[in-house]
């Protein structure tokens, strides 16, 4: 049982580098909370195939909310509590904020006005629009109050800055430089056909713009350029749901609004980034951030007295591991929350065994 | 900085690699970077003129200069500048367009695209230097997967531009027989394994026929380099052995290497003890 006390909050989010067991303890999180008796909603981006298997979602499946009983974990089997869990796609974020009608619930694929291979691209798993698309998310289901805790588990990326600094990626489509390209396309966009791009090119004519456009097109391809500015089109059709879900960041910024957790493994850490974390974190975070180290072997290497040199020099090595990434976190966080070294096969034991943790 | 210019010896090569360029990707933490700079040091070692590469971050300088071992780095920026003006004819019209706010989103927005053109300078700086062997410490595998994706994906989207000719190019490269070789690099834990797995499923059905799964911080692989006794180890241990041969059992045929946990001191220690492994080992083939 973790001694820390943490402050029950809307929203928590789960942040870190690939590997450390960011969508493992995430999950243990929701089975604690839900089998404390909270409603509970899990969103993950891109978990490992064998998490999707225990939460019971399938790739089909994305975008569309499942239910999962507590008592499917071991150990938990008395309980009739369940939590929710959402794999996110951020296609289909995408296309229900369009105004498209969707025809197939199971559709992996955009509907016709929305497809754009740039699009296609942008909206895969490492395309670049996963933060943003997670943003919205959370606060489609932040303002349907169905849930007393959303848990995010984000992509990875070194820590809660990452995350926050890639939604604003979006921003850049809206800024200063892009108004001009809008103003024109803007006068006409109710005028546009889709079906005819080239029409779009042509009515384009400020002259830097153009001139941009067109040394574009000789690098790129003229067909390029017309899917990136129907690509363009598209987006700034939808700007509102992007700058509102921009303005939801900032609010994740406030204490009573969130908990921040940075994931950390004892297996894999870079000793390079805990020491950038030291600068960072500190001036722009609450105070409620903790780091979770997973992967902790301390209490087993403190109780091992090994005798030949060569286990002695393997204990050094693992407790030194351990130590400097202790060491860190101490100068940087509020609170620090470990979890041991789980070694099970089962992704369901794991999860139910970290739950007892929290 | 063109550090690829500087005289390697005078002398050239005595040994040819068995291929020209190798990605090493992987999770984070896995130890991507150790065994990317131990290869570069023990190709080294065999009289290769092999050079450390690590994409679109940062190379660790220092760490280079303690191993002696040179790196070629450039930033996406600068590459994507030198693509342009070379299609264009002209540096001052690269540098305009670059500066725009408009080309920094497309390149921000579109992950693959940066990656392509950096990894196409990398191919270019290999072409015109054939003795050459470069090892690229990919991010990660969302990254590398985005950067093999990206030759496909853009072909098909650039109908007849000037790119569309050096994506071919690239492509030819990479695909042509005994160039390249895709290192994944994994633990032995059955999270980790698994994913890597995957992604060798993956590269492998994009075609690459060179991919090779390494495991590293094996403690199986230490327990049998120190042949220590089992009995004499305590009980959390030998749990993590066990679950250890439990998961890999079954993929003996899939691990082309396994590195075993080392417990030396610093970094630089330990890059050197693994390309002393590869010596032994005789691995990359």
């Amino acid at each position: 049982m973790a001694s820390v006390n943490i402050p029950e909050k809307p929203i928590e989010i789960f942040c870190g580098t690939g590997g450390v067991g960011k969508t493992t303890l995430s999950t243990s999180r929701a089975l604690f909370l839900a089998s404390q008796g909270k409603s509970v909603l899990l969103i993950t981006i891109d978990p490992a195939k064998r998490l999707k298997q225990i939460l019971g979602i399938t790739d089909e499946q994305a975008g569309n909310v499942s239910t999962i009983p507590v008592n499917k974990f071991p150990g938990f089997e008395q309980s009739t509590a369940s939590f929710d869990a959402l794999l996110m796609s951020p296609r289909r974020t995408l296309y229900r904020m369009g105004k498209t009608t969707l025809q197939d619930k199971e559709s992996q694929s955009l509907p016709q006005d929305l497809e754009n291979p740039i699009l296609e691209i942008l909206t895969r798993p490492n395309g670049g629009m996963n933060e943003i698309m997670a943003m919205i998310e959370v606060e489609h289901y932040i303002a349907s109050k169905k849930y007393q805790t959303i848990i995010l588990d984000t992509p990875p990326g070194k820590h809660f800055i990452d995350f926050l600094e890639a939604a604003h990626k979006i921003q850049k489509f809206f800024d200063k430089s892009f108004i001009d390209i809008f103003k024109y396309l803007g006068k006409s966009l109710n005028k546009i056909e889709k079906s005819a791009p080239r029409r779009l090119l042509t009515m384009v004519v400020s002259s830097g713009v153009k001139k941009l456009l067109s040394y574009l097109g000789k690098v790129t391809g003229d067909r390029f350029v017309n899917t990136f500015v129907d690509a363009i089109v598209i987006l700034y059709n939808n700007k509102d749901h992007f700058l509102e879900a921009l303005k939801f960041q900032e609010q994740l910024k406030v204490q009573s609004f969130s908990n921040w957790f940075l994931v950390a493994a004892v297996d894999q850490q870079k000793i390079l980034d805990a020491s950038k974390l030291q600068n960072r974190a500190v001036t722009f975070m609450h105070e409620d951030n903790f780091l979770a180290i997973n992967k902790c072997l301390g209490k087993e290497l403190s109780g091992w007295q090994p005798q030949e040199s060569c286990q002695i020099e393997l204990k050094n090595s693992m407790l030194k591991k351990e130590e400097s990434l202790k060491y860190f976190a101490a100068r940087n966080f509020k609170s620090i929350i470990e979890f041991p070294d789980i070694a099970q096969s089962s992704p369901e034991v794991h999860v139910a065994l970290l739950a007892k943790n929290w | 900085m063109k550090d690829h210019t500087i005289n390697f010896s005078s002398q050239p090569s005595t040994v040819s690699s068995p291929h020209r360029l190798y990605v090493v990707t992987g999770k984070g933490g896995v130890g991507k970077t150790s065994l990317s700079l131990a290869m570069v040091h023990h190709f080294k070692q065999m009289g290769i003129k092999a050079f450390y590469n690590s994409f679109d971050n940062p190379p660790d300088k220092e760490l280079c200069q303690k191993l002696d071992i040179k790196s070629i780095h450039f930033s996406t920026d600068e590459s994507a500048r030198t693509y342009i003006s070379r299609k264009l004819g002209s540096e001052m019209i690269a540098s305009w367009i670059m500066k725009t706010p408009f080309f920094n989103s497309l390149f921000n927005m579109l992950p693959g695209l940066s990656s392509m053109i950096l990894l196409g300078h990398l191919l270019k700086i290999l072409d015109e230097n054939p003795e050459y062997v470069l090892i690229i410490d990919s991010p990660s595998s969302g990254h590398a997967m985005t950067m093999f994706e990206s030759t496909h994906n853009f072909k098909e989207m650039f109908g007849a531009g000037l790119i569309v000719d050096d994506i071919k190019q690239m492509h030819d490269m990479l695909y042509d027989q005994g160039f390249f070789k895709a290192i994944i690099t994994t633990l032995p834990t059955e999270m980790a394994f698994q994913e890597g797995l995957e992604l060798k499923k993956y590269l492998q059905e994009l075609d690459f026929k060179d991919v090779d799964l390494v495991i590293n911080d094996s403690l199986v692989g230490w327990a049998q380099s120190t042949a220590v006794s089992k009995n004499s180890l305590p009980s959390f241990l030998t749990q993590k052995l066990e679950q250890e041969e439990q998961i890999l059992l079954p993929y003996q045929q899939d691990i082309s290497l396994s590195i075993p946990t080392i417990t030396s001191g610093d970094q630089e220690t330990l890059i050197l003890a693994i390309s002393e492994i590869l010596g032994k080992k005789s691995w990359p083939q």
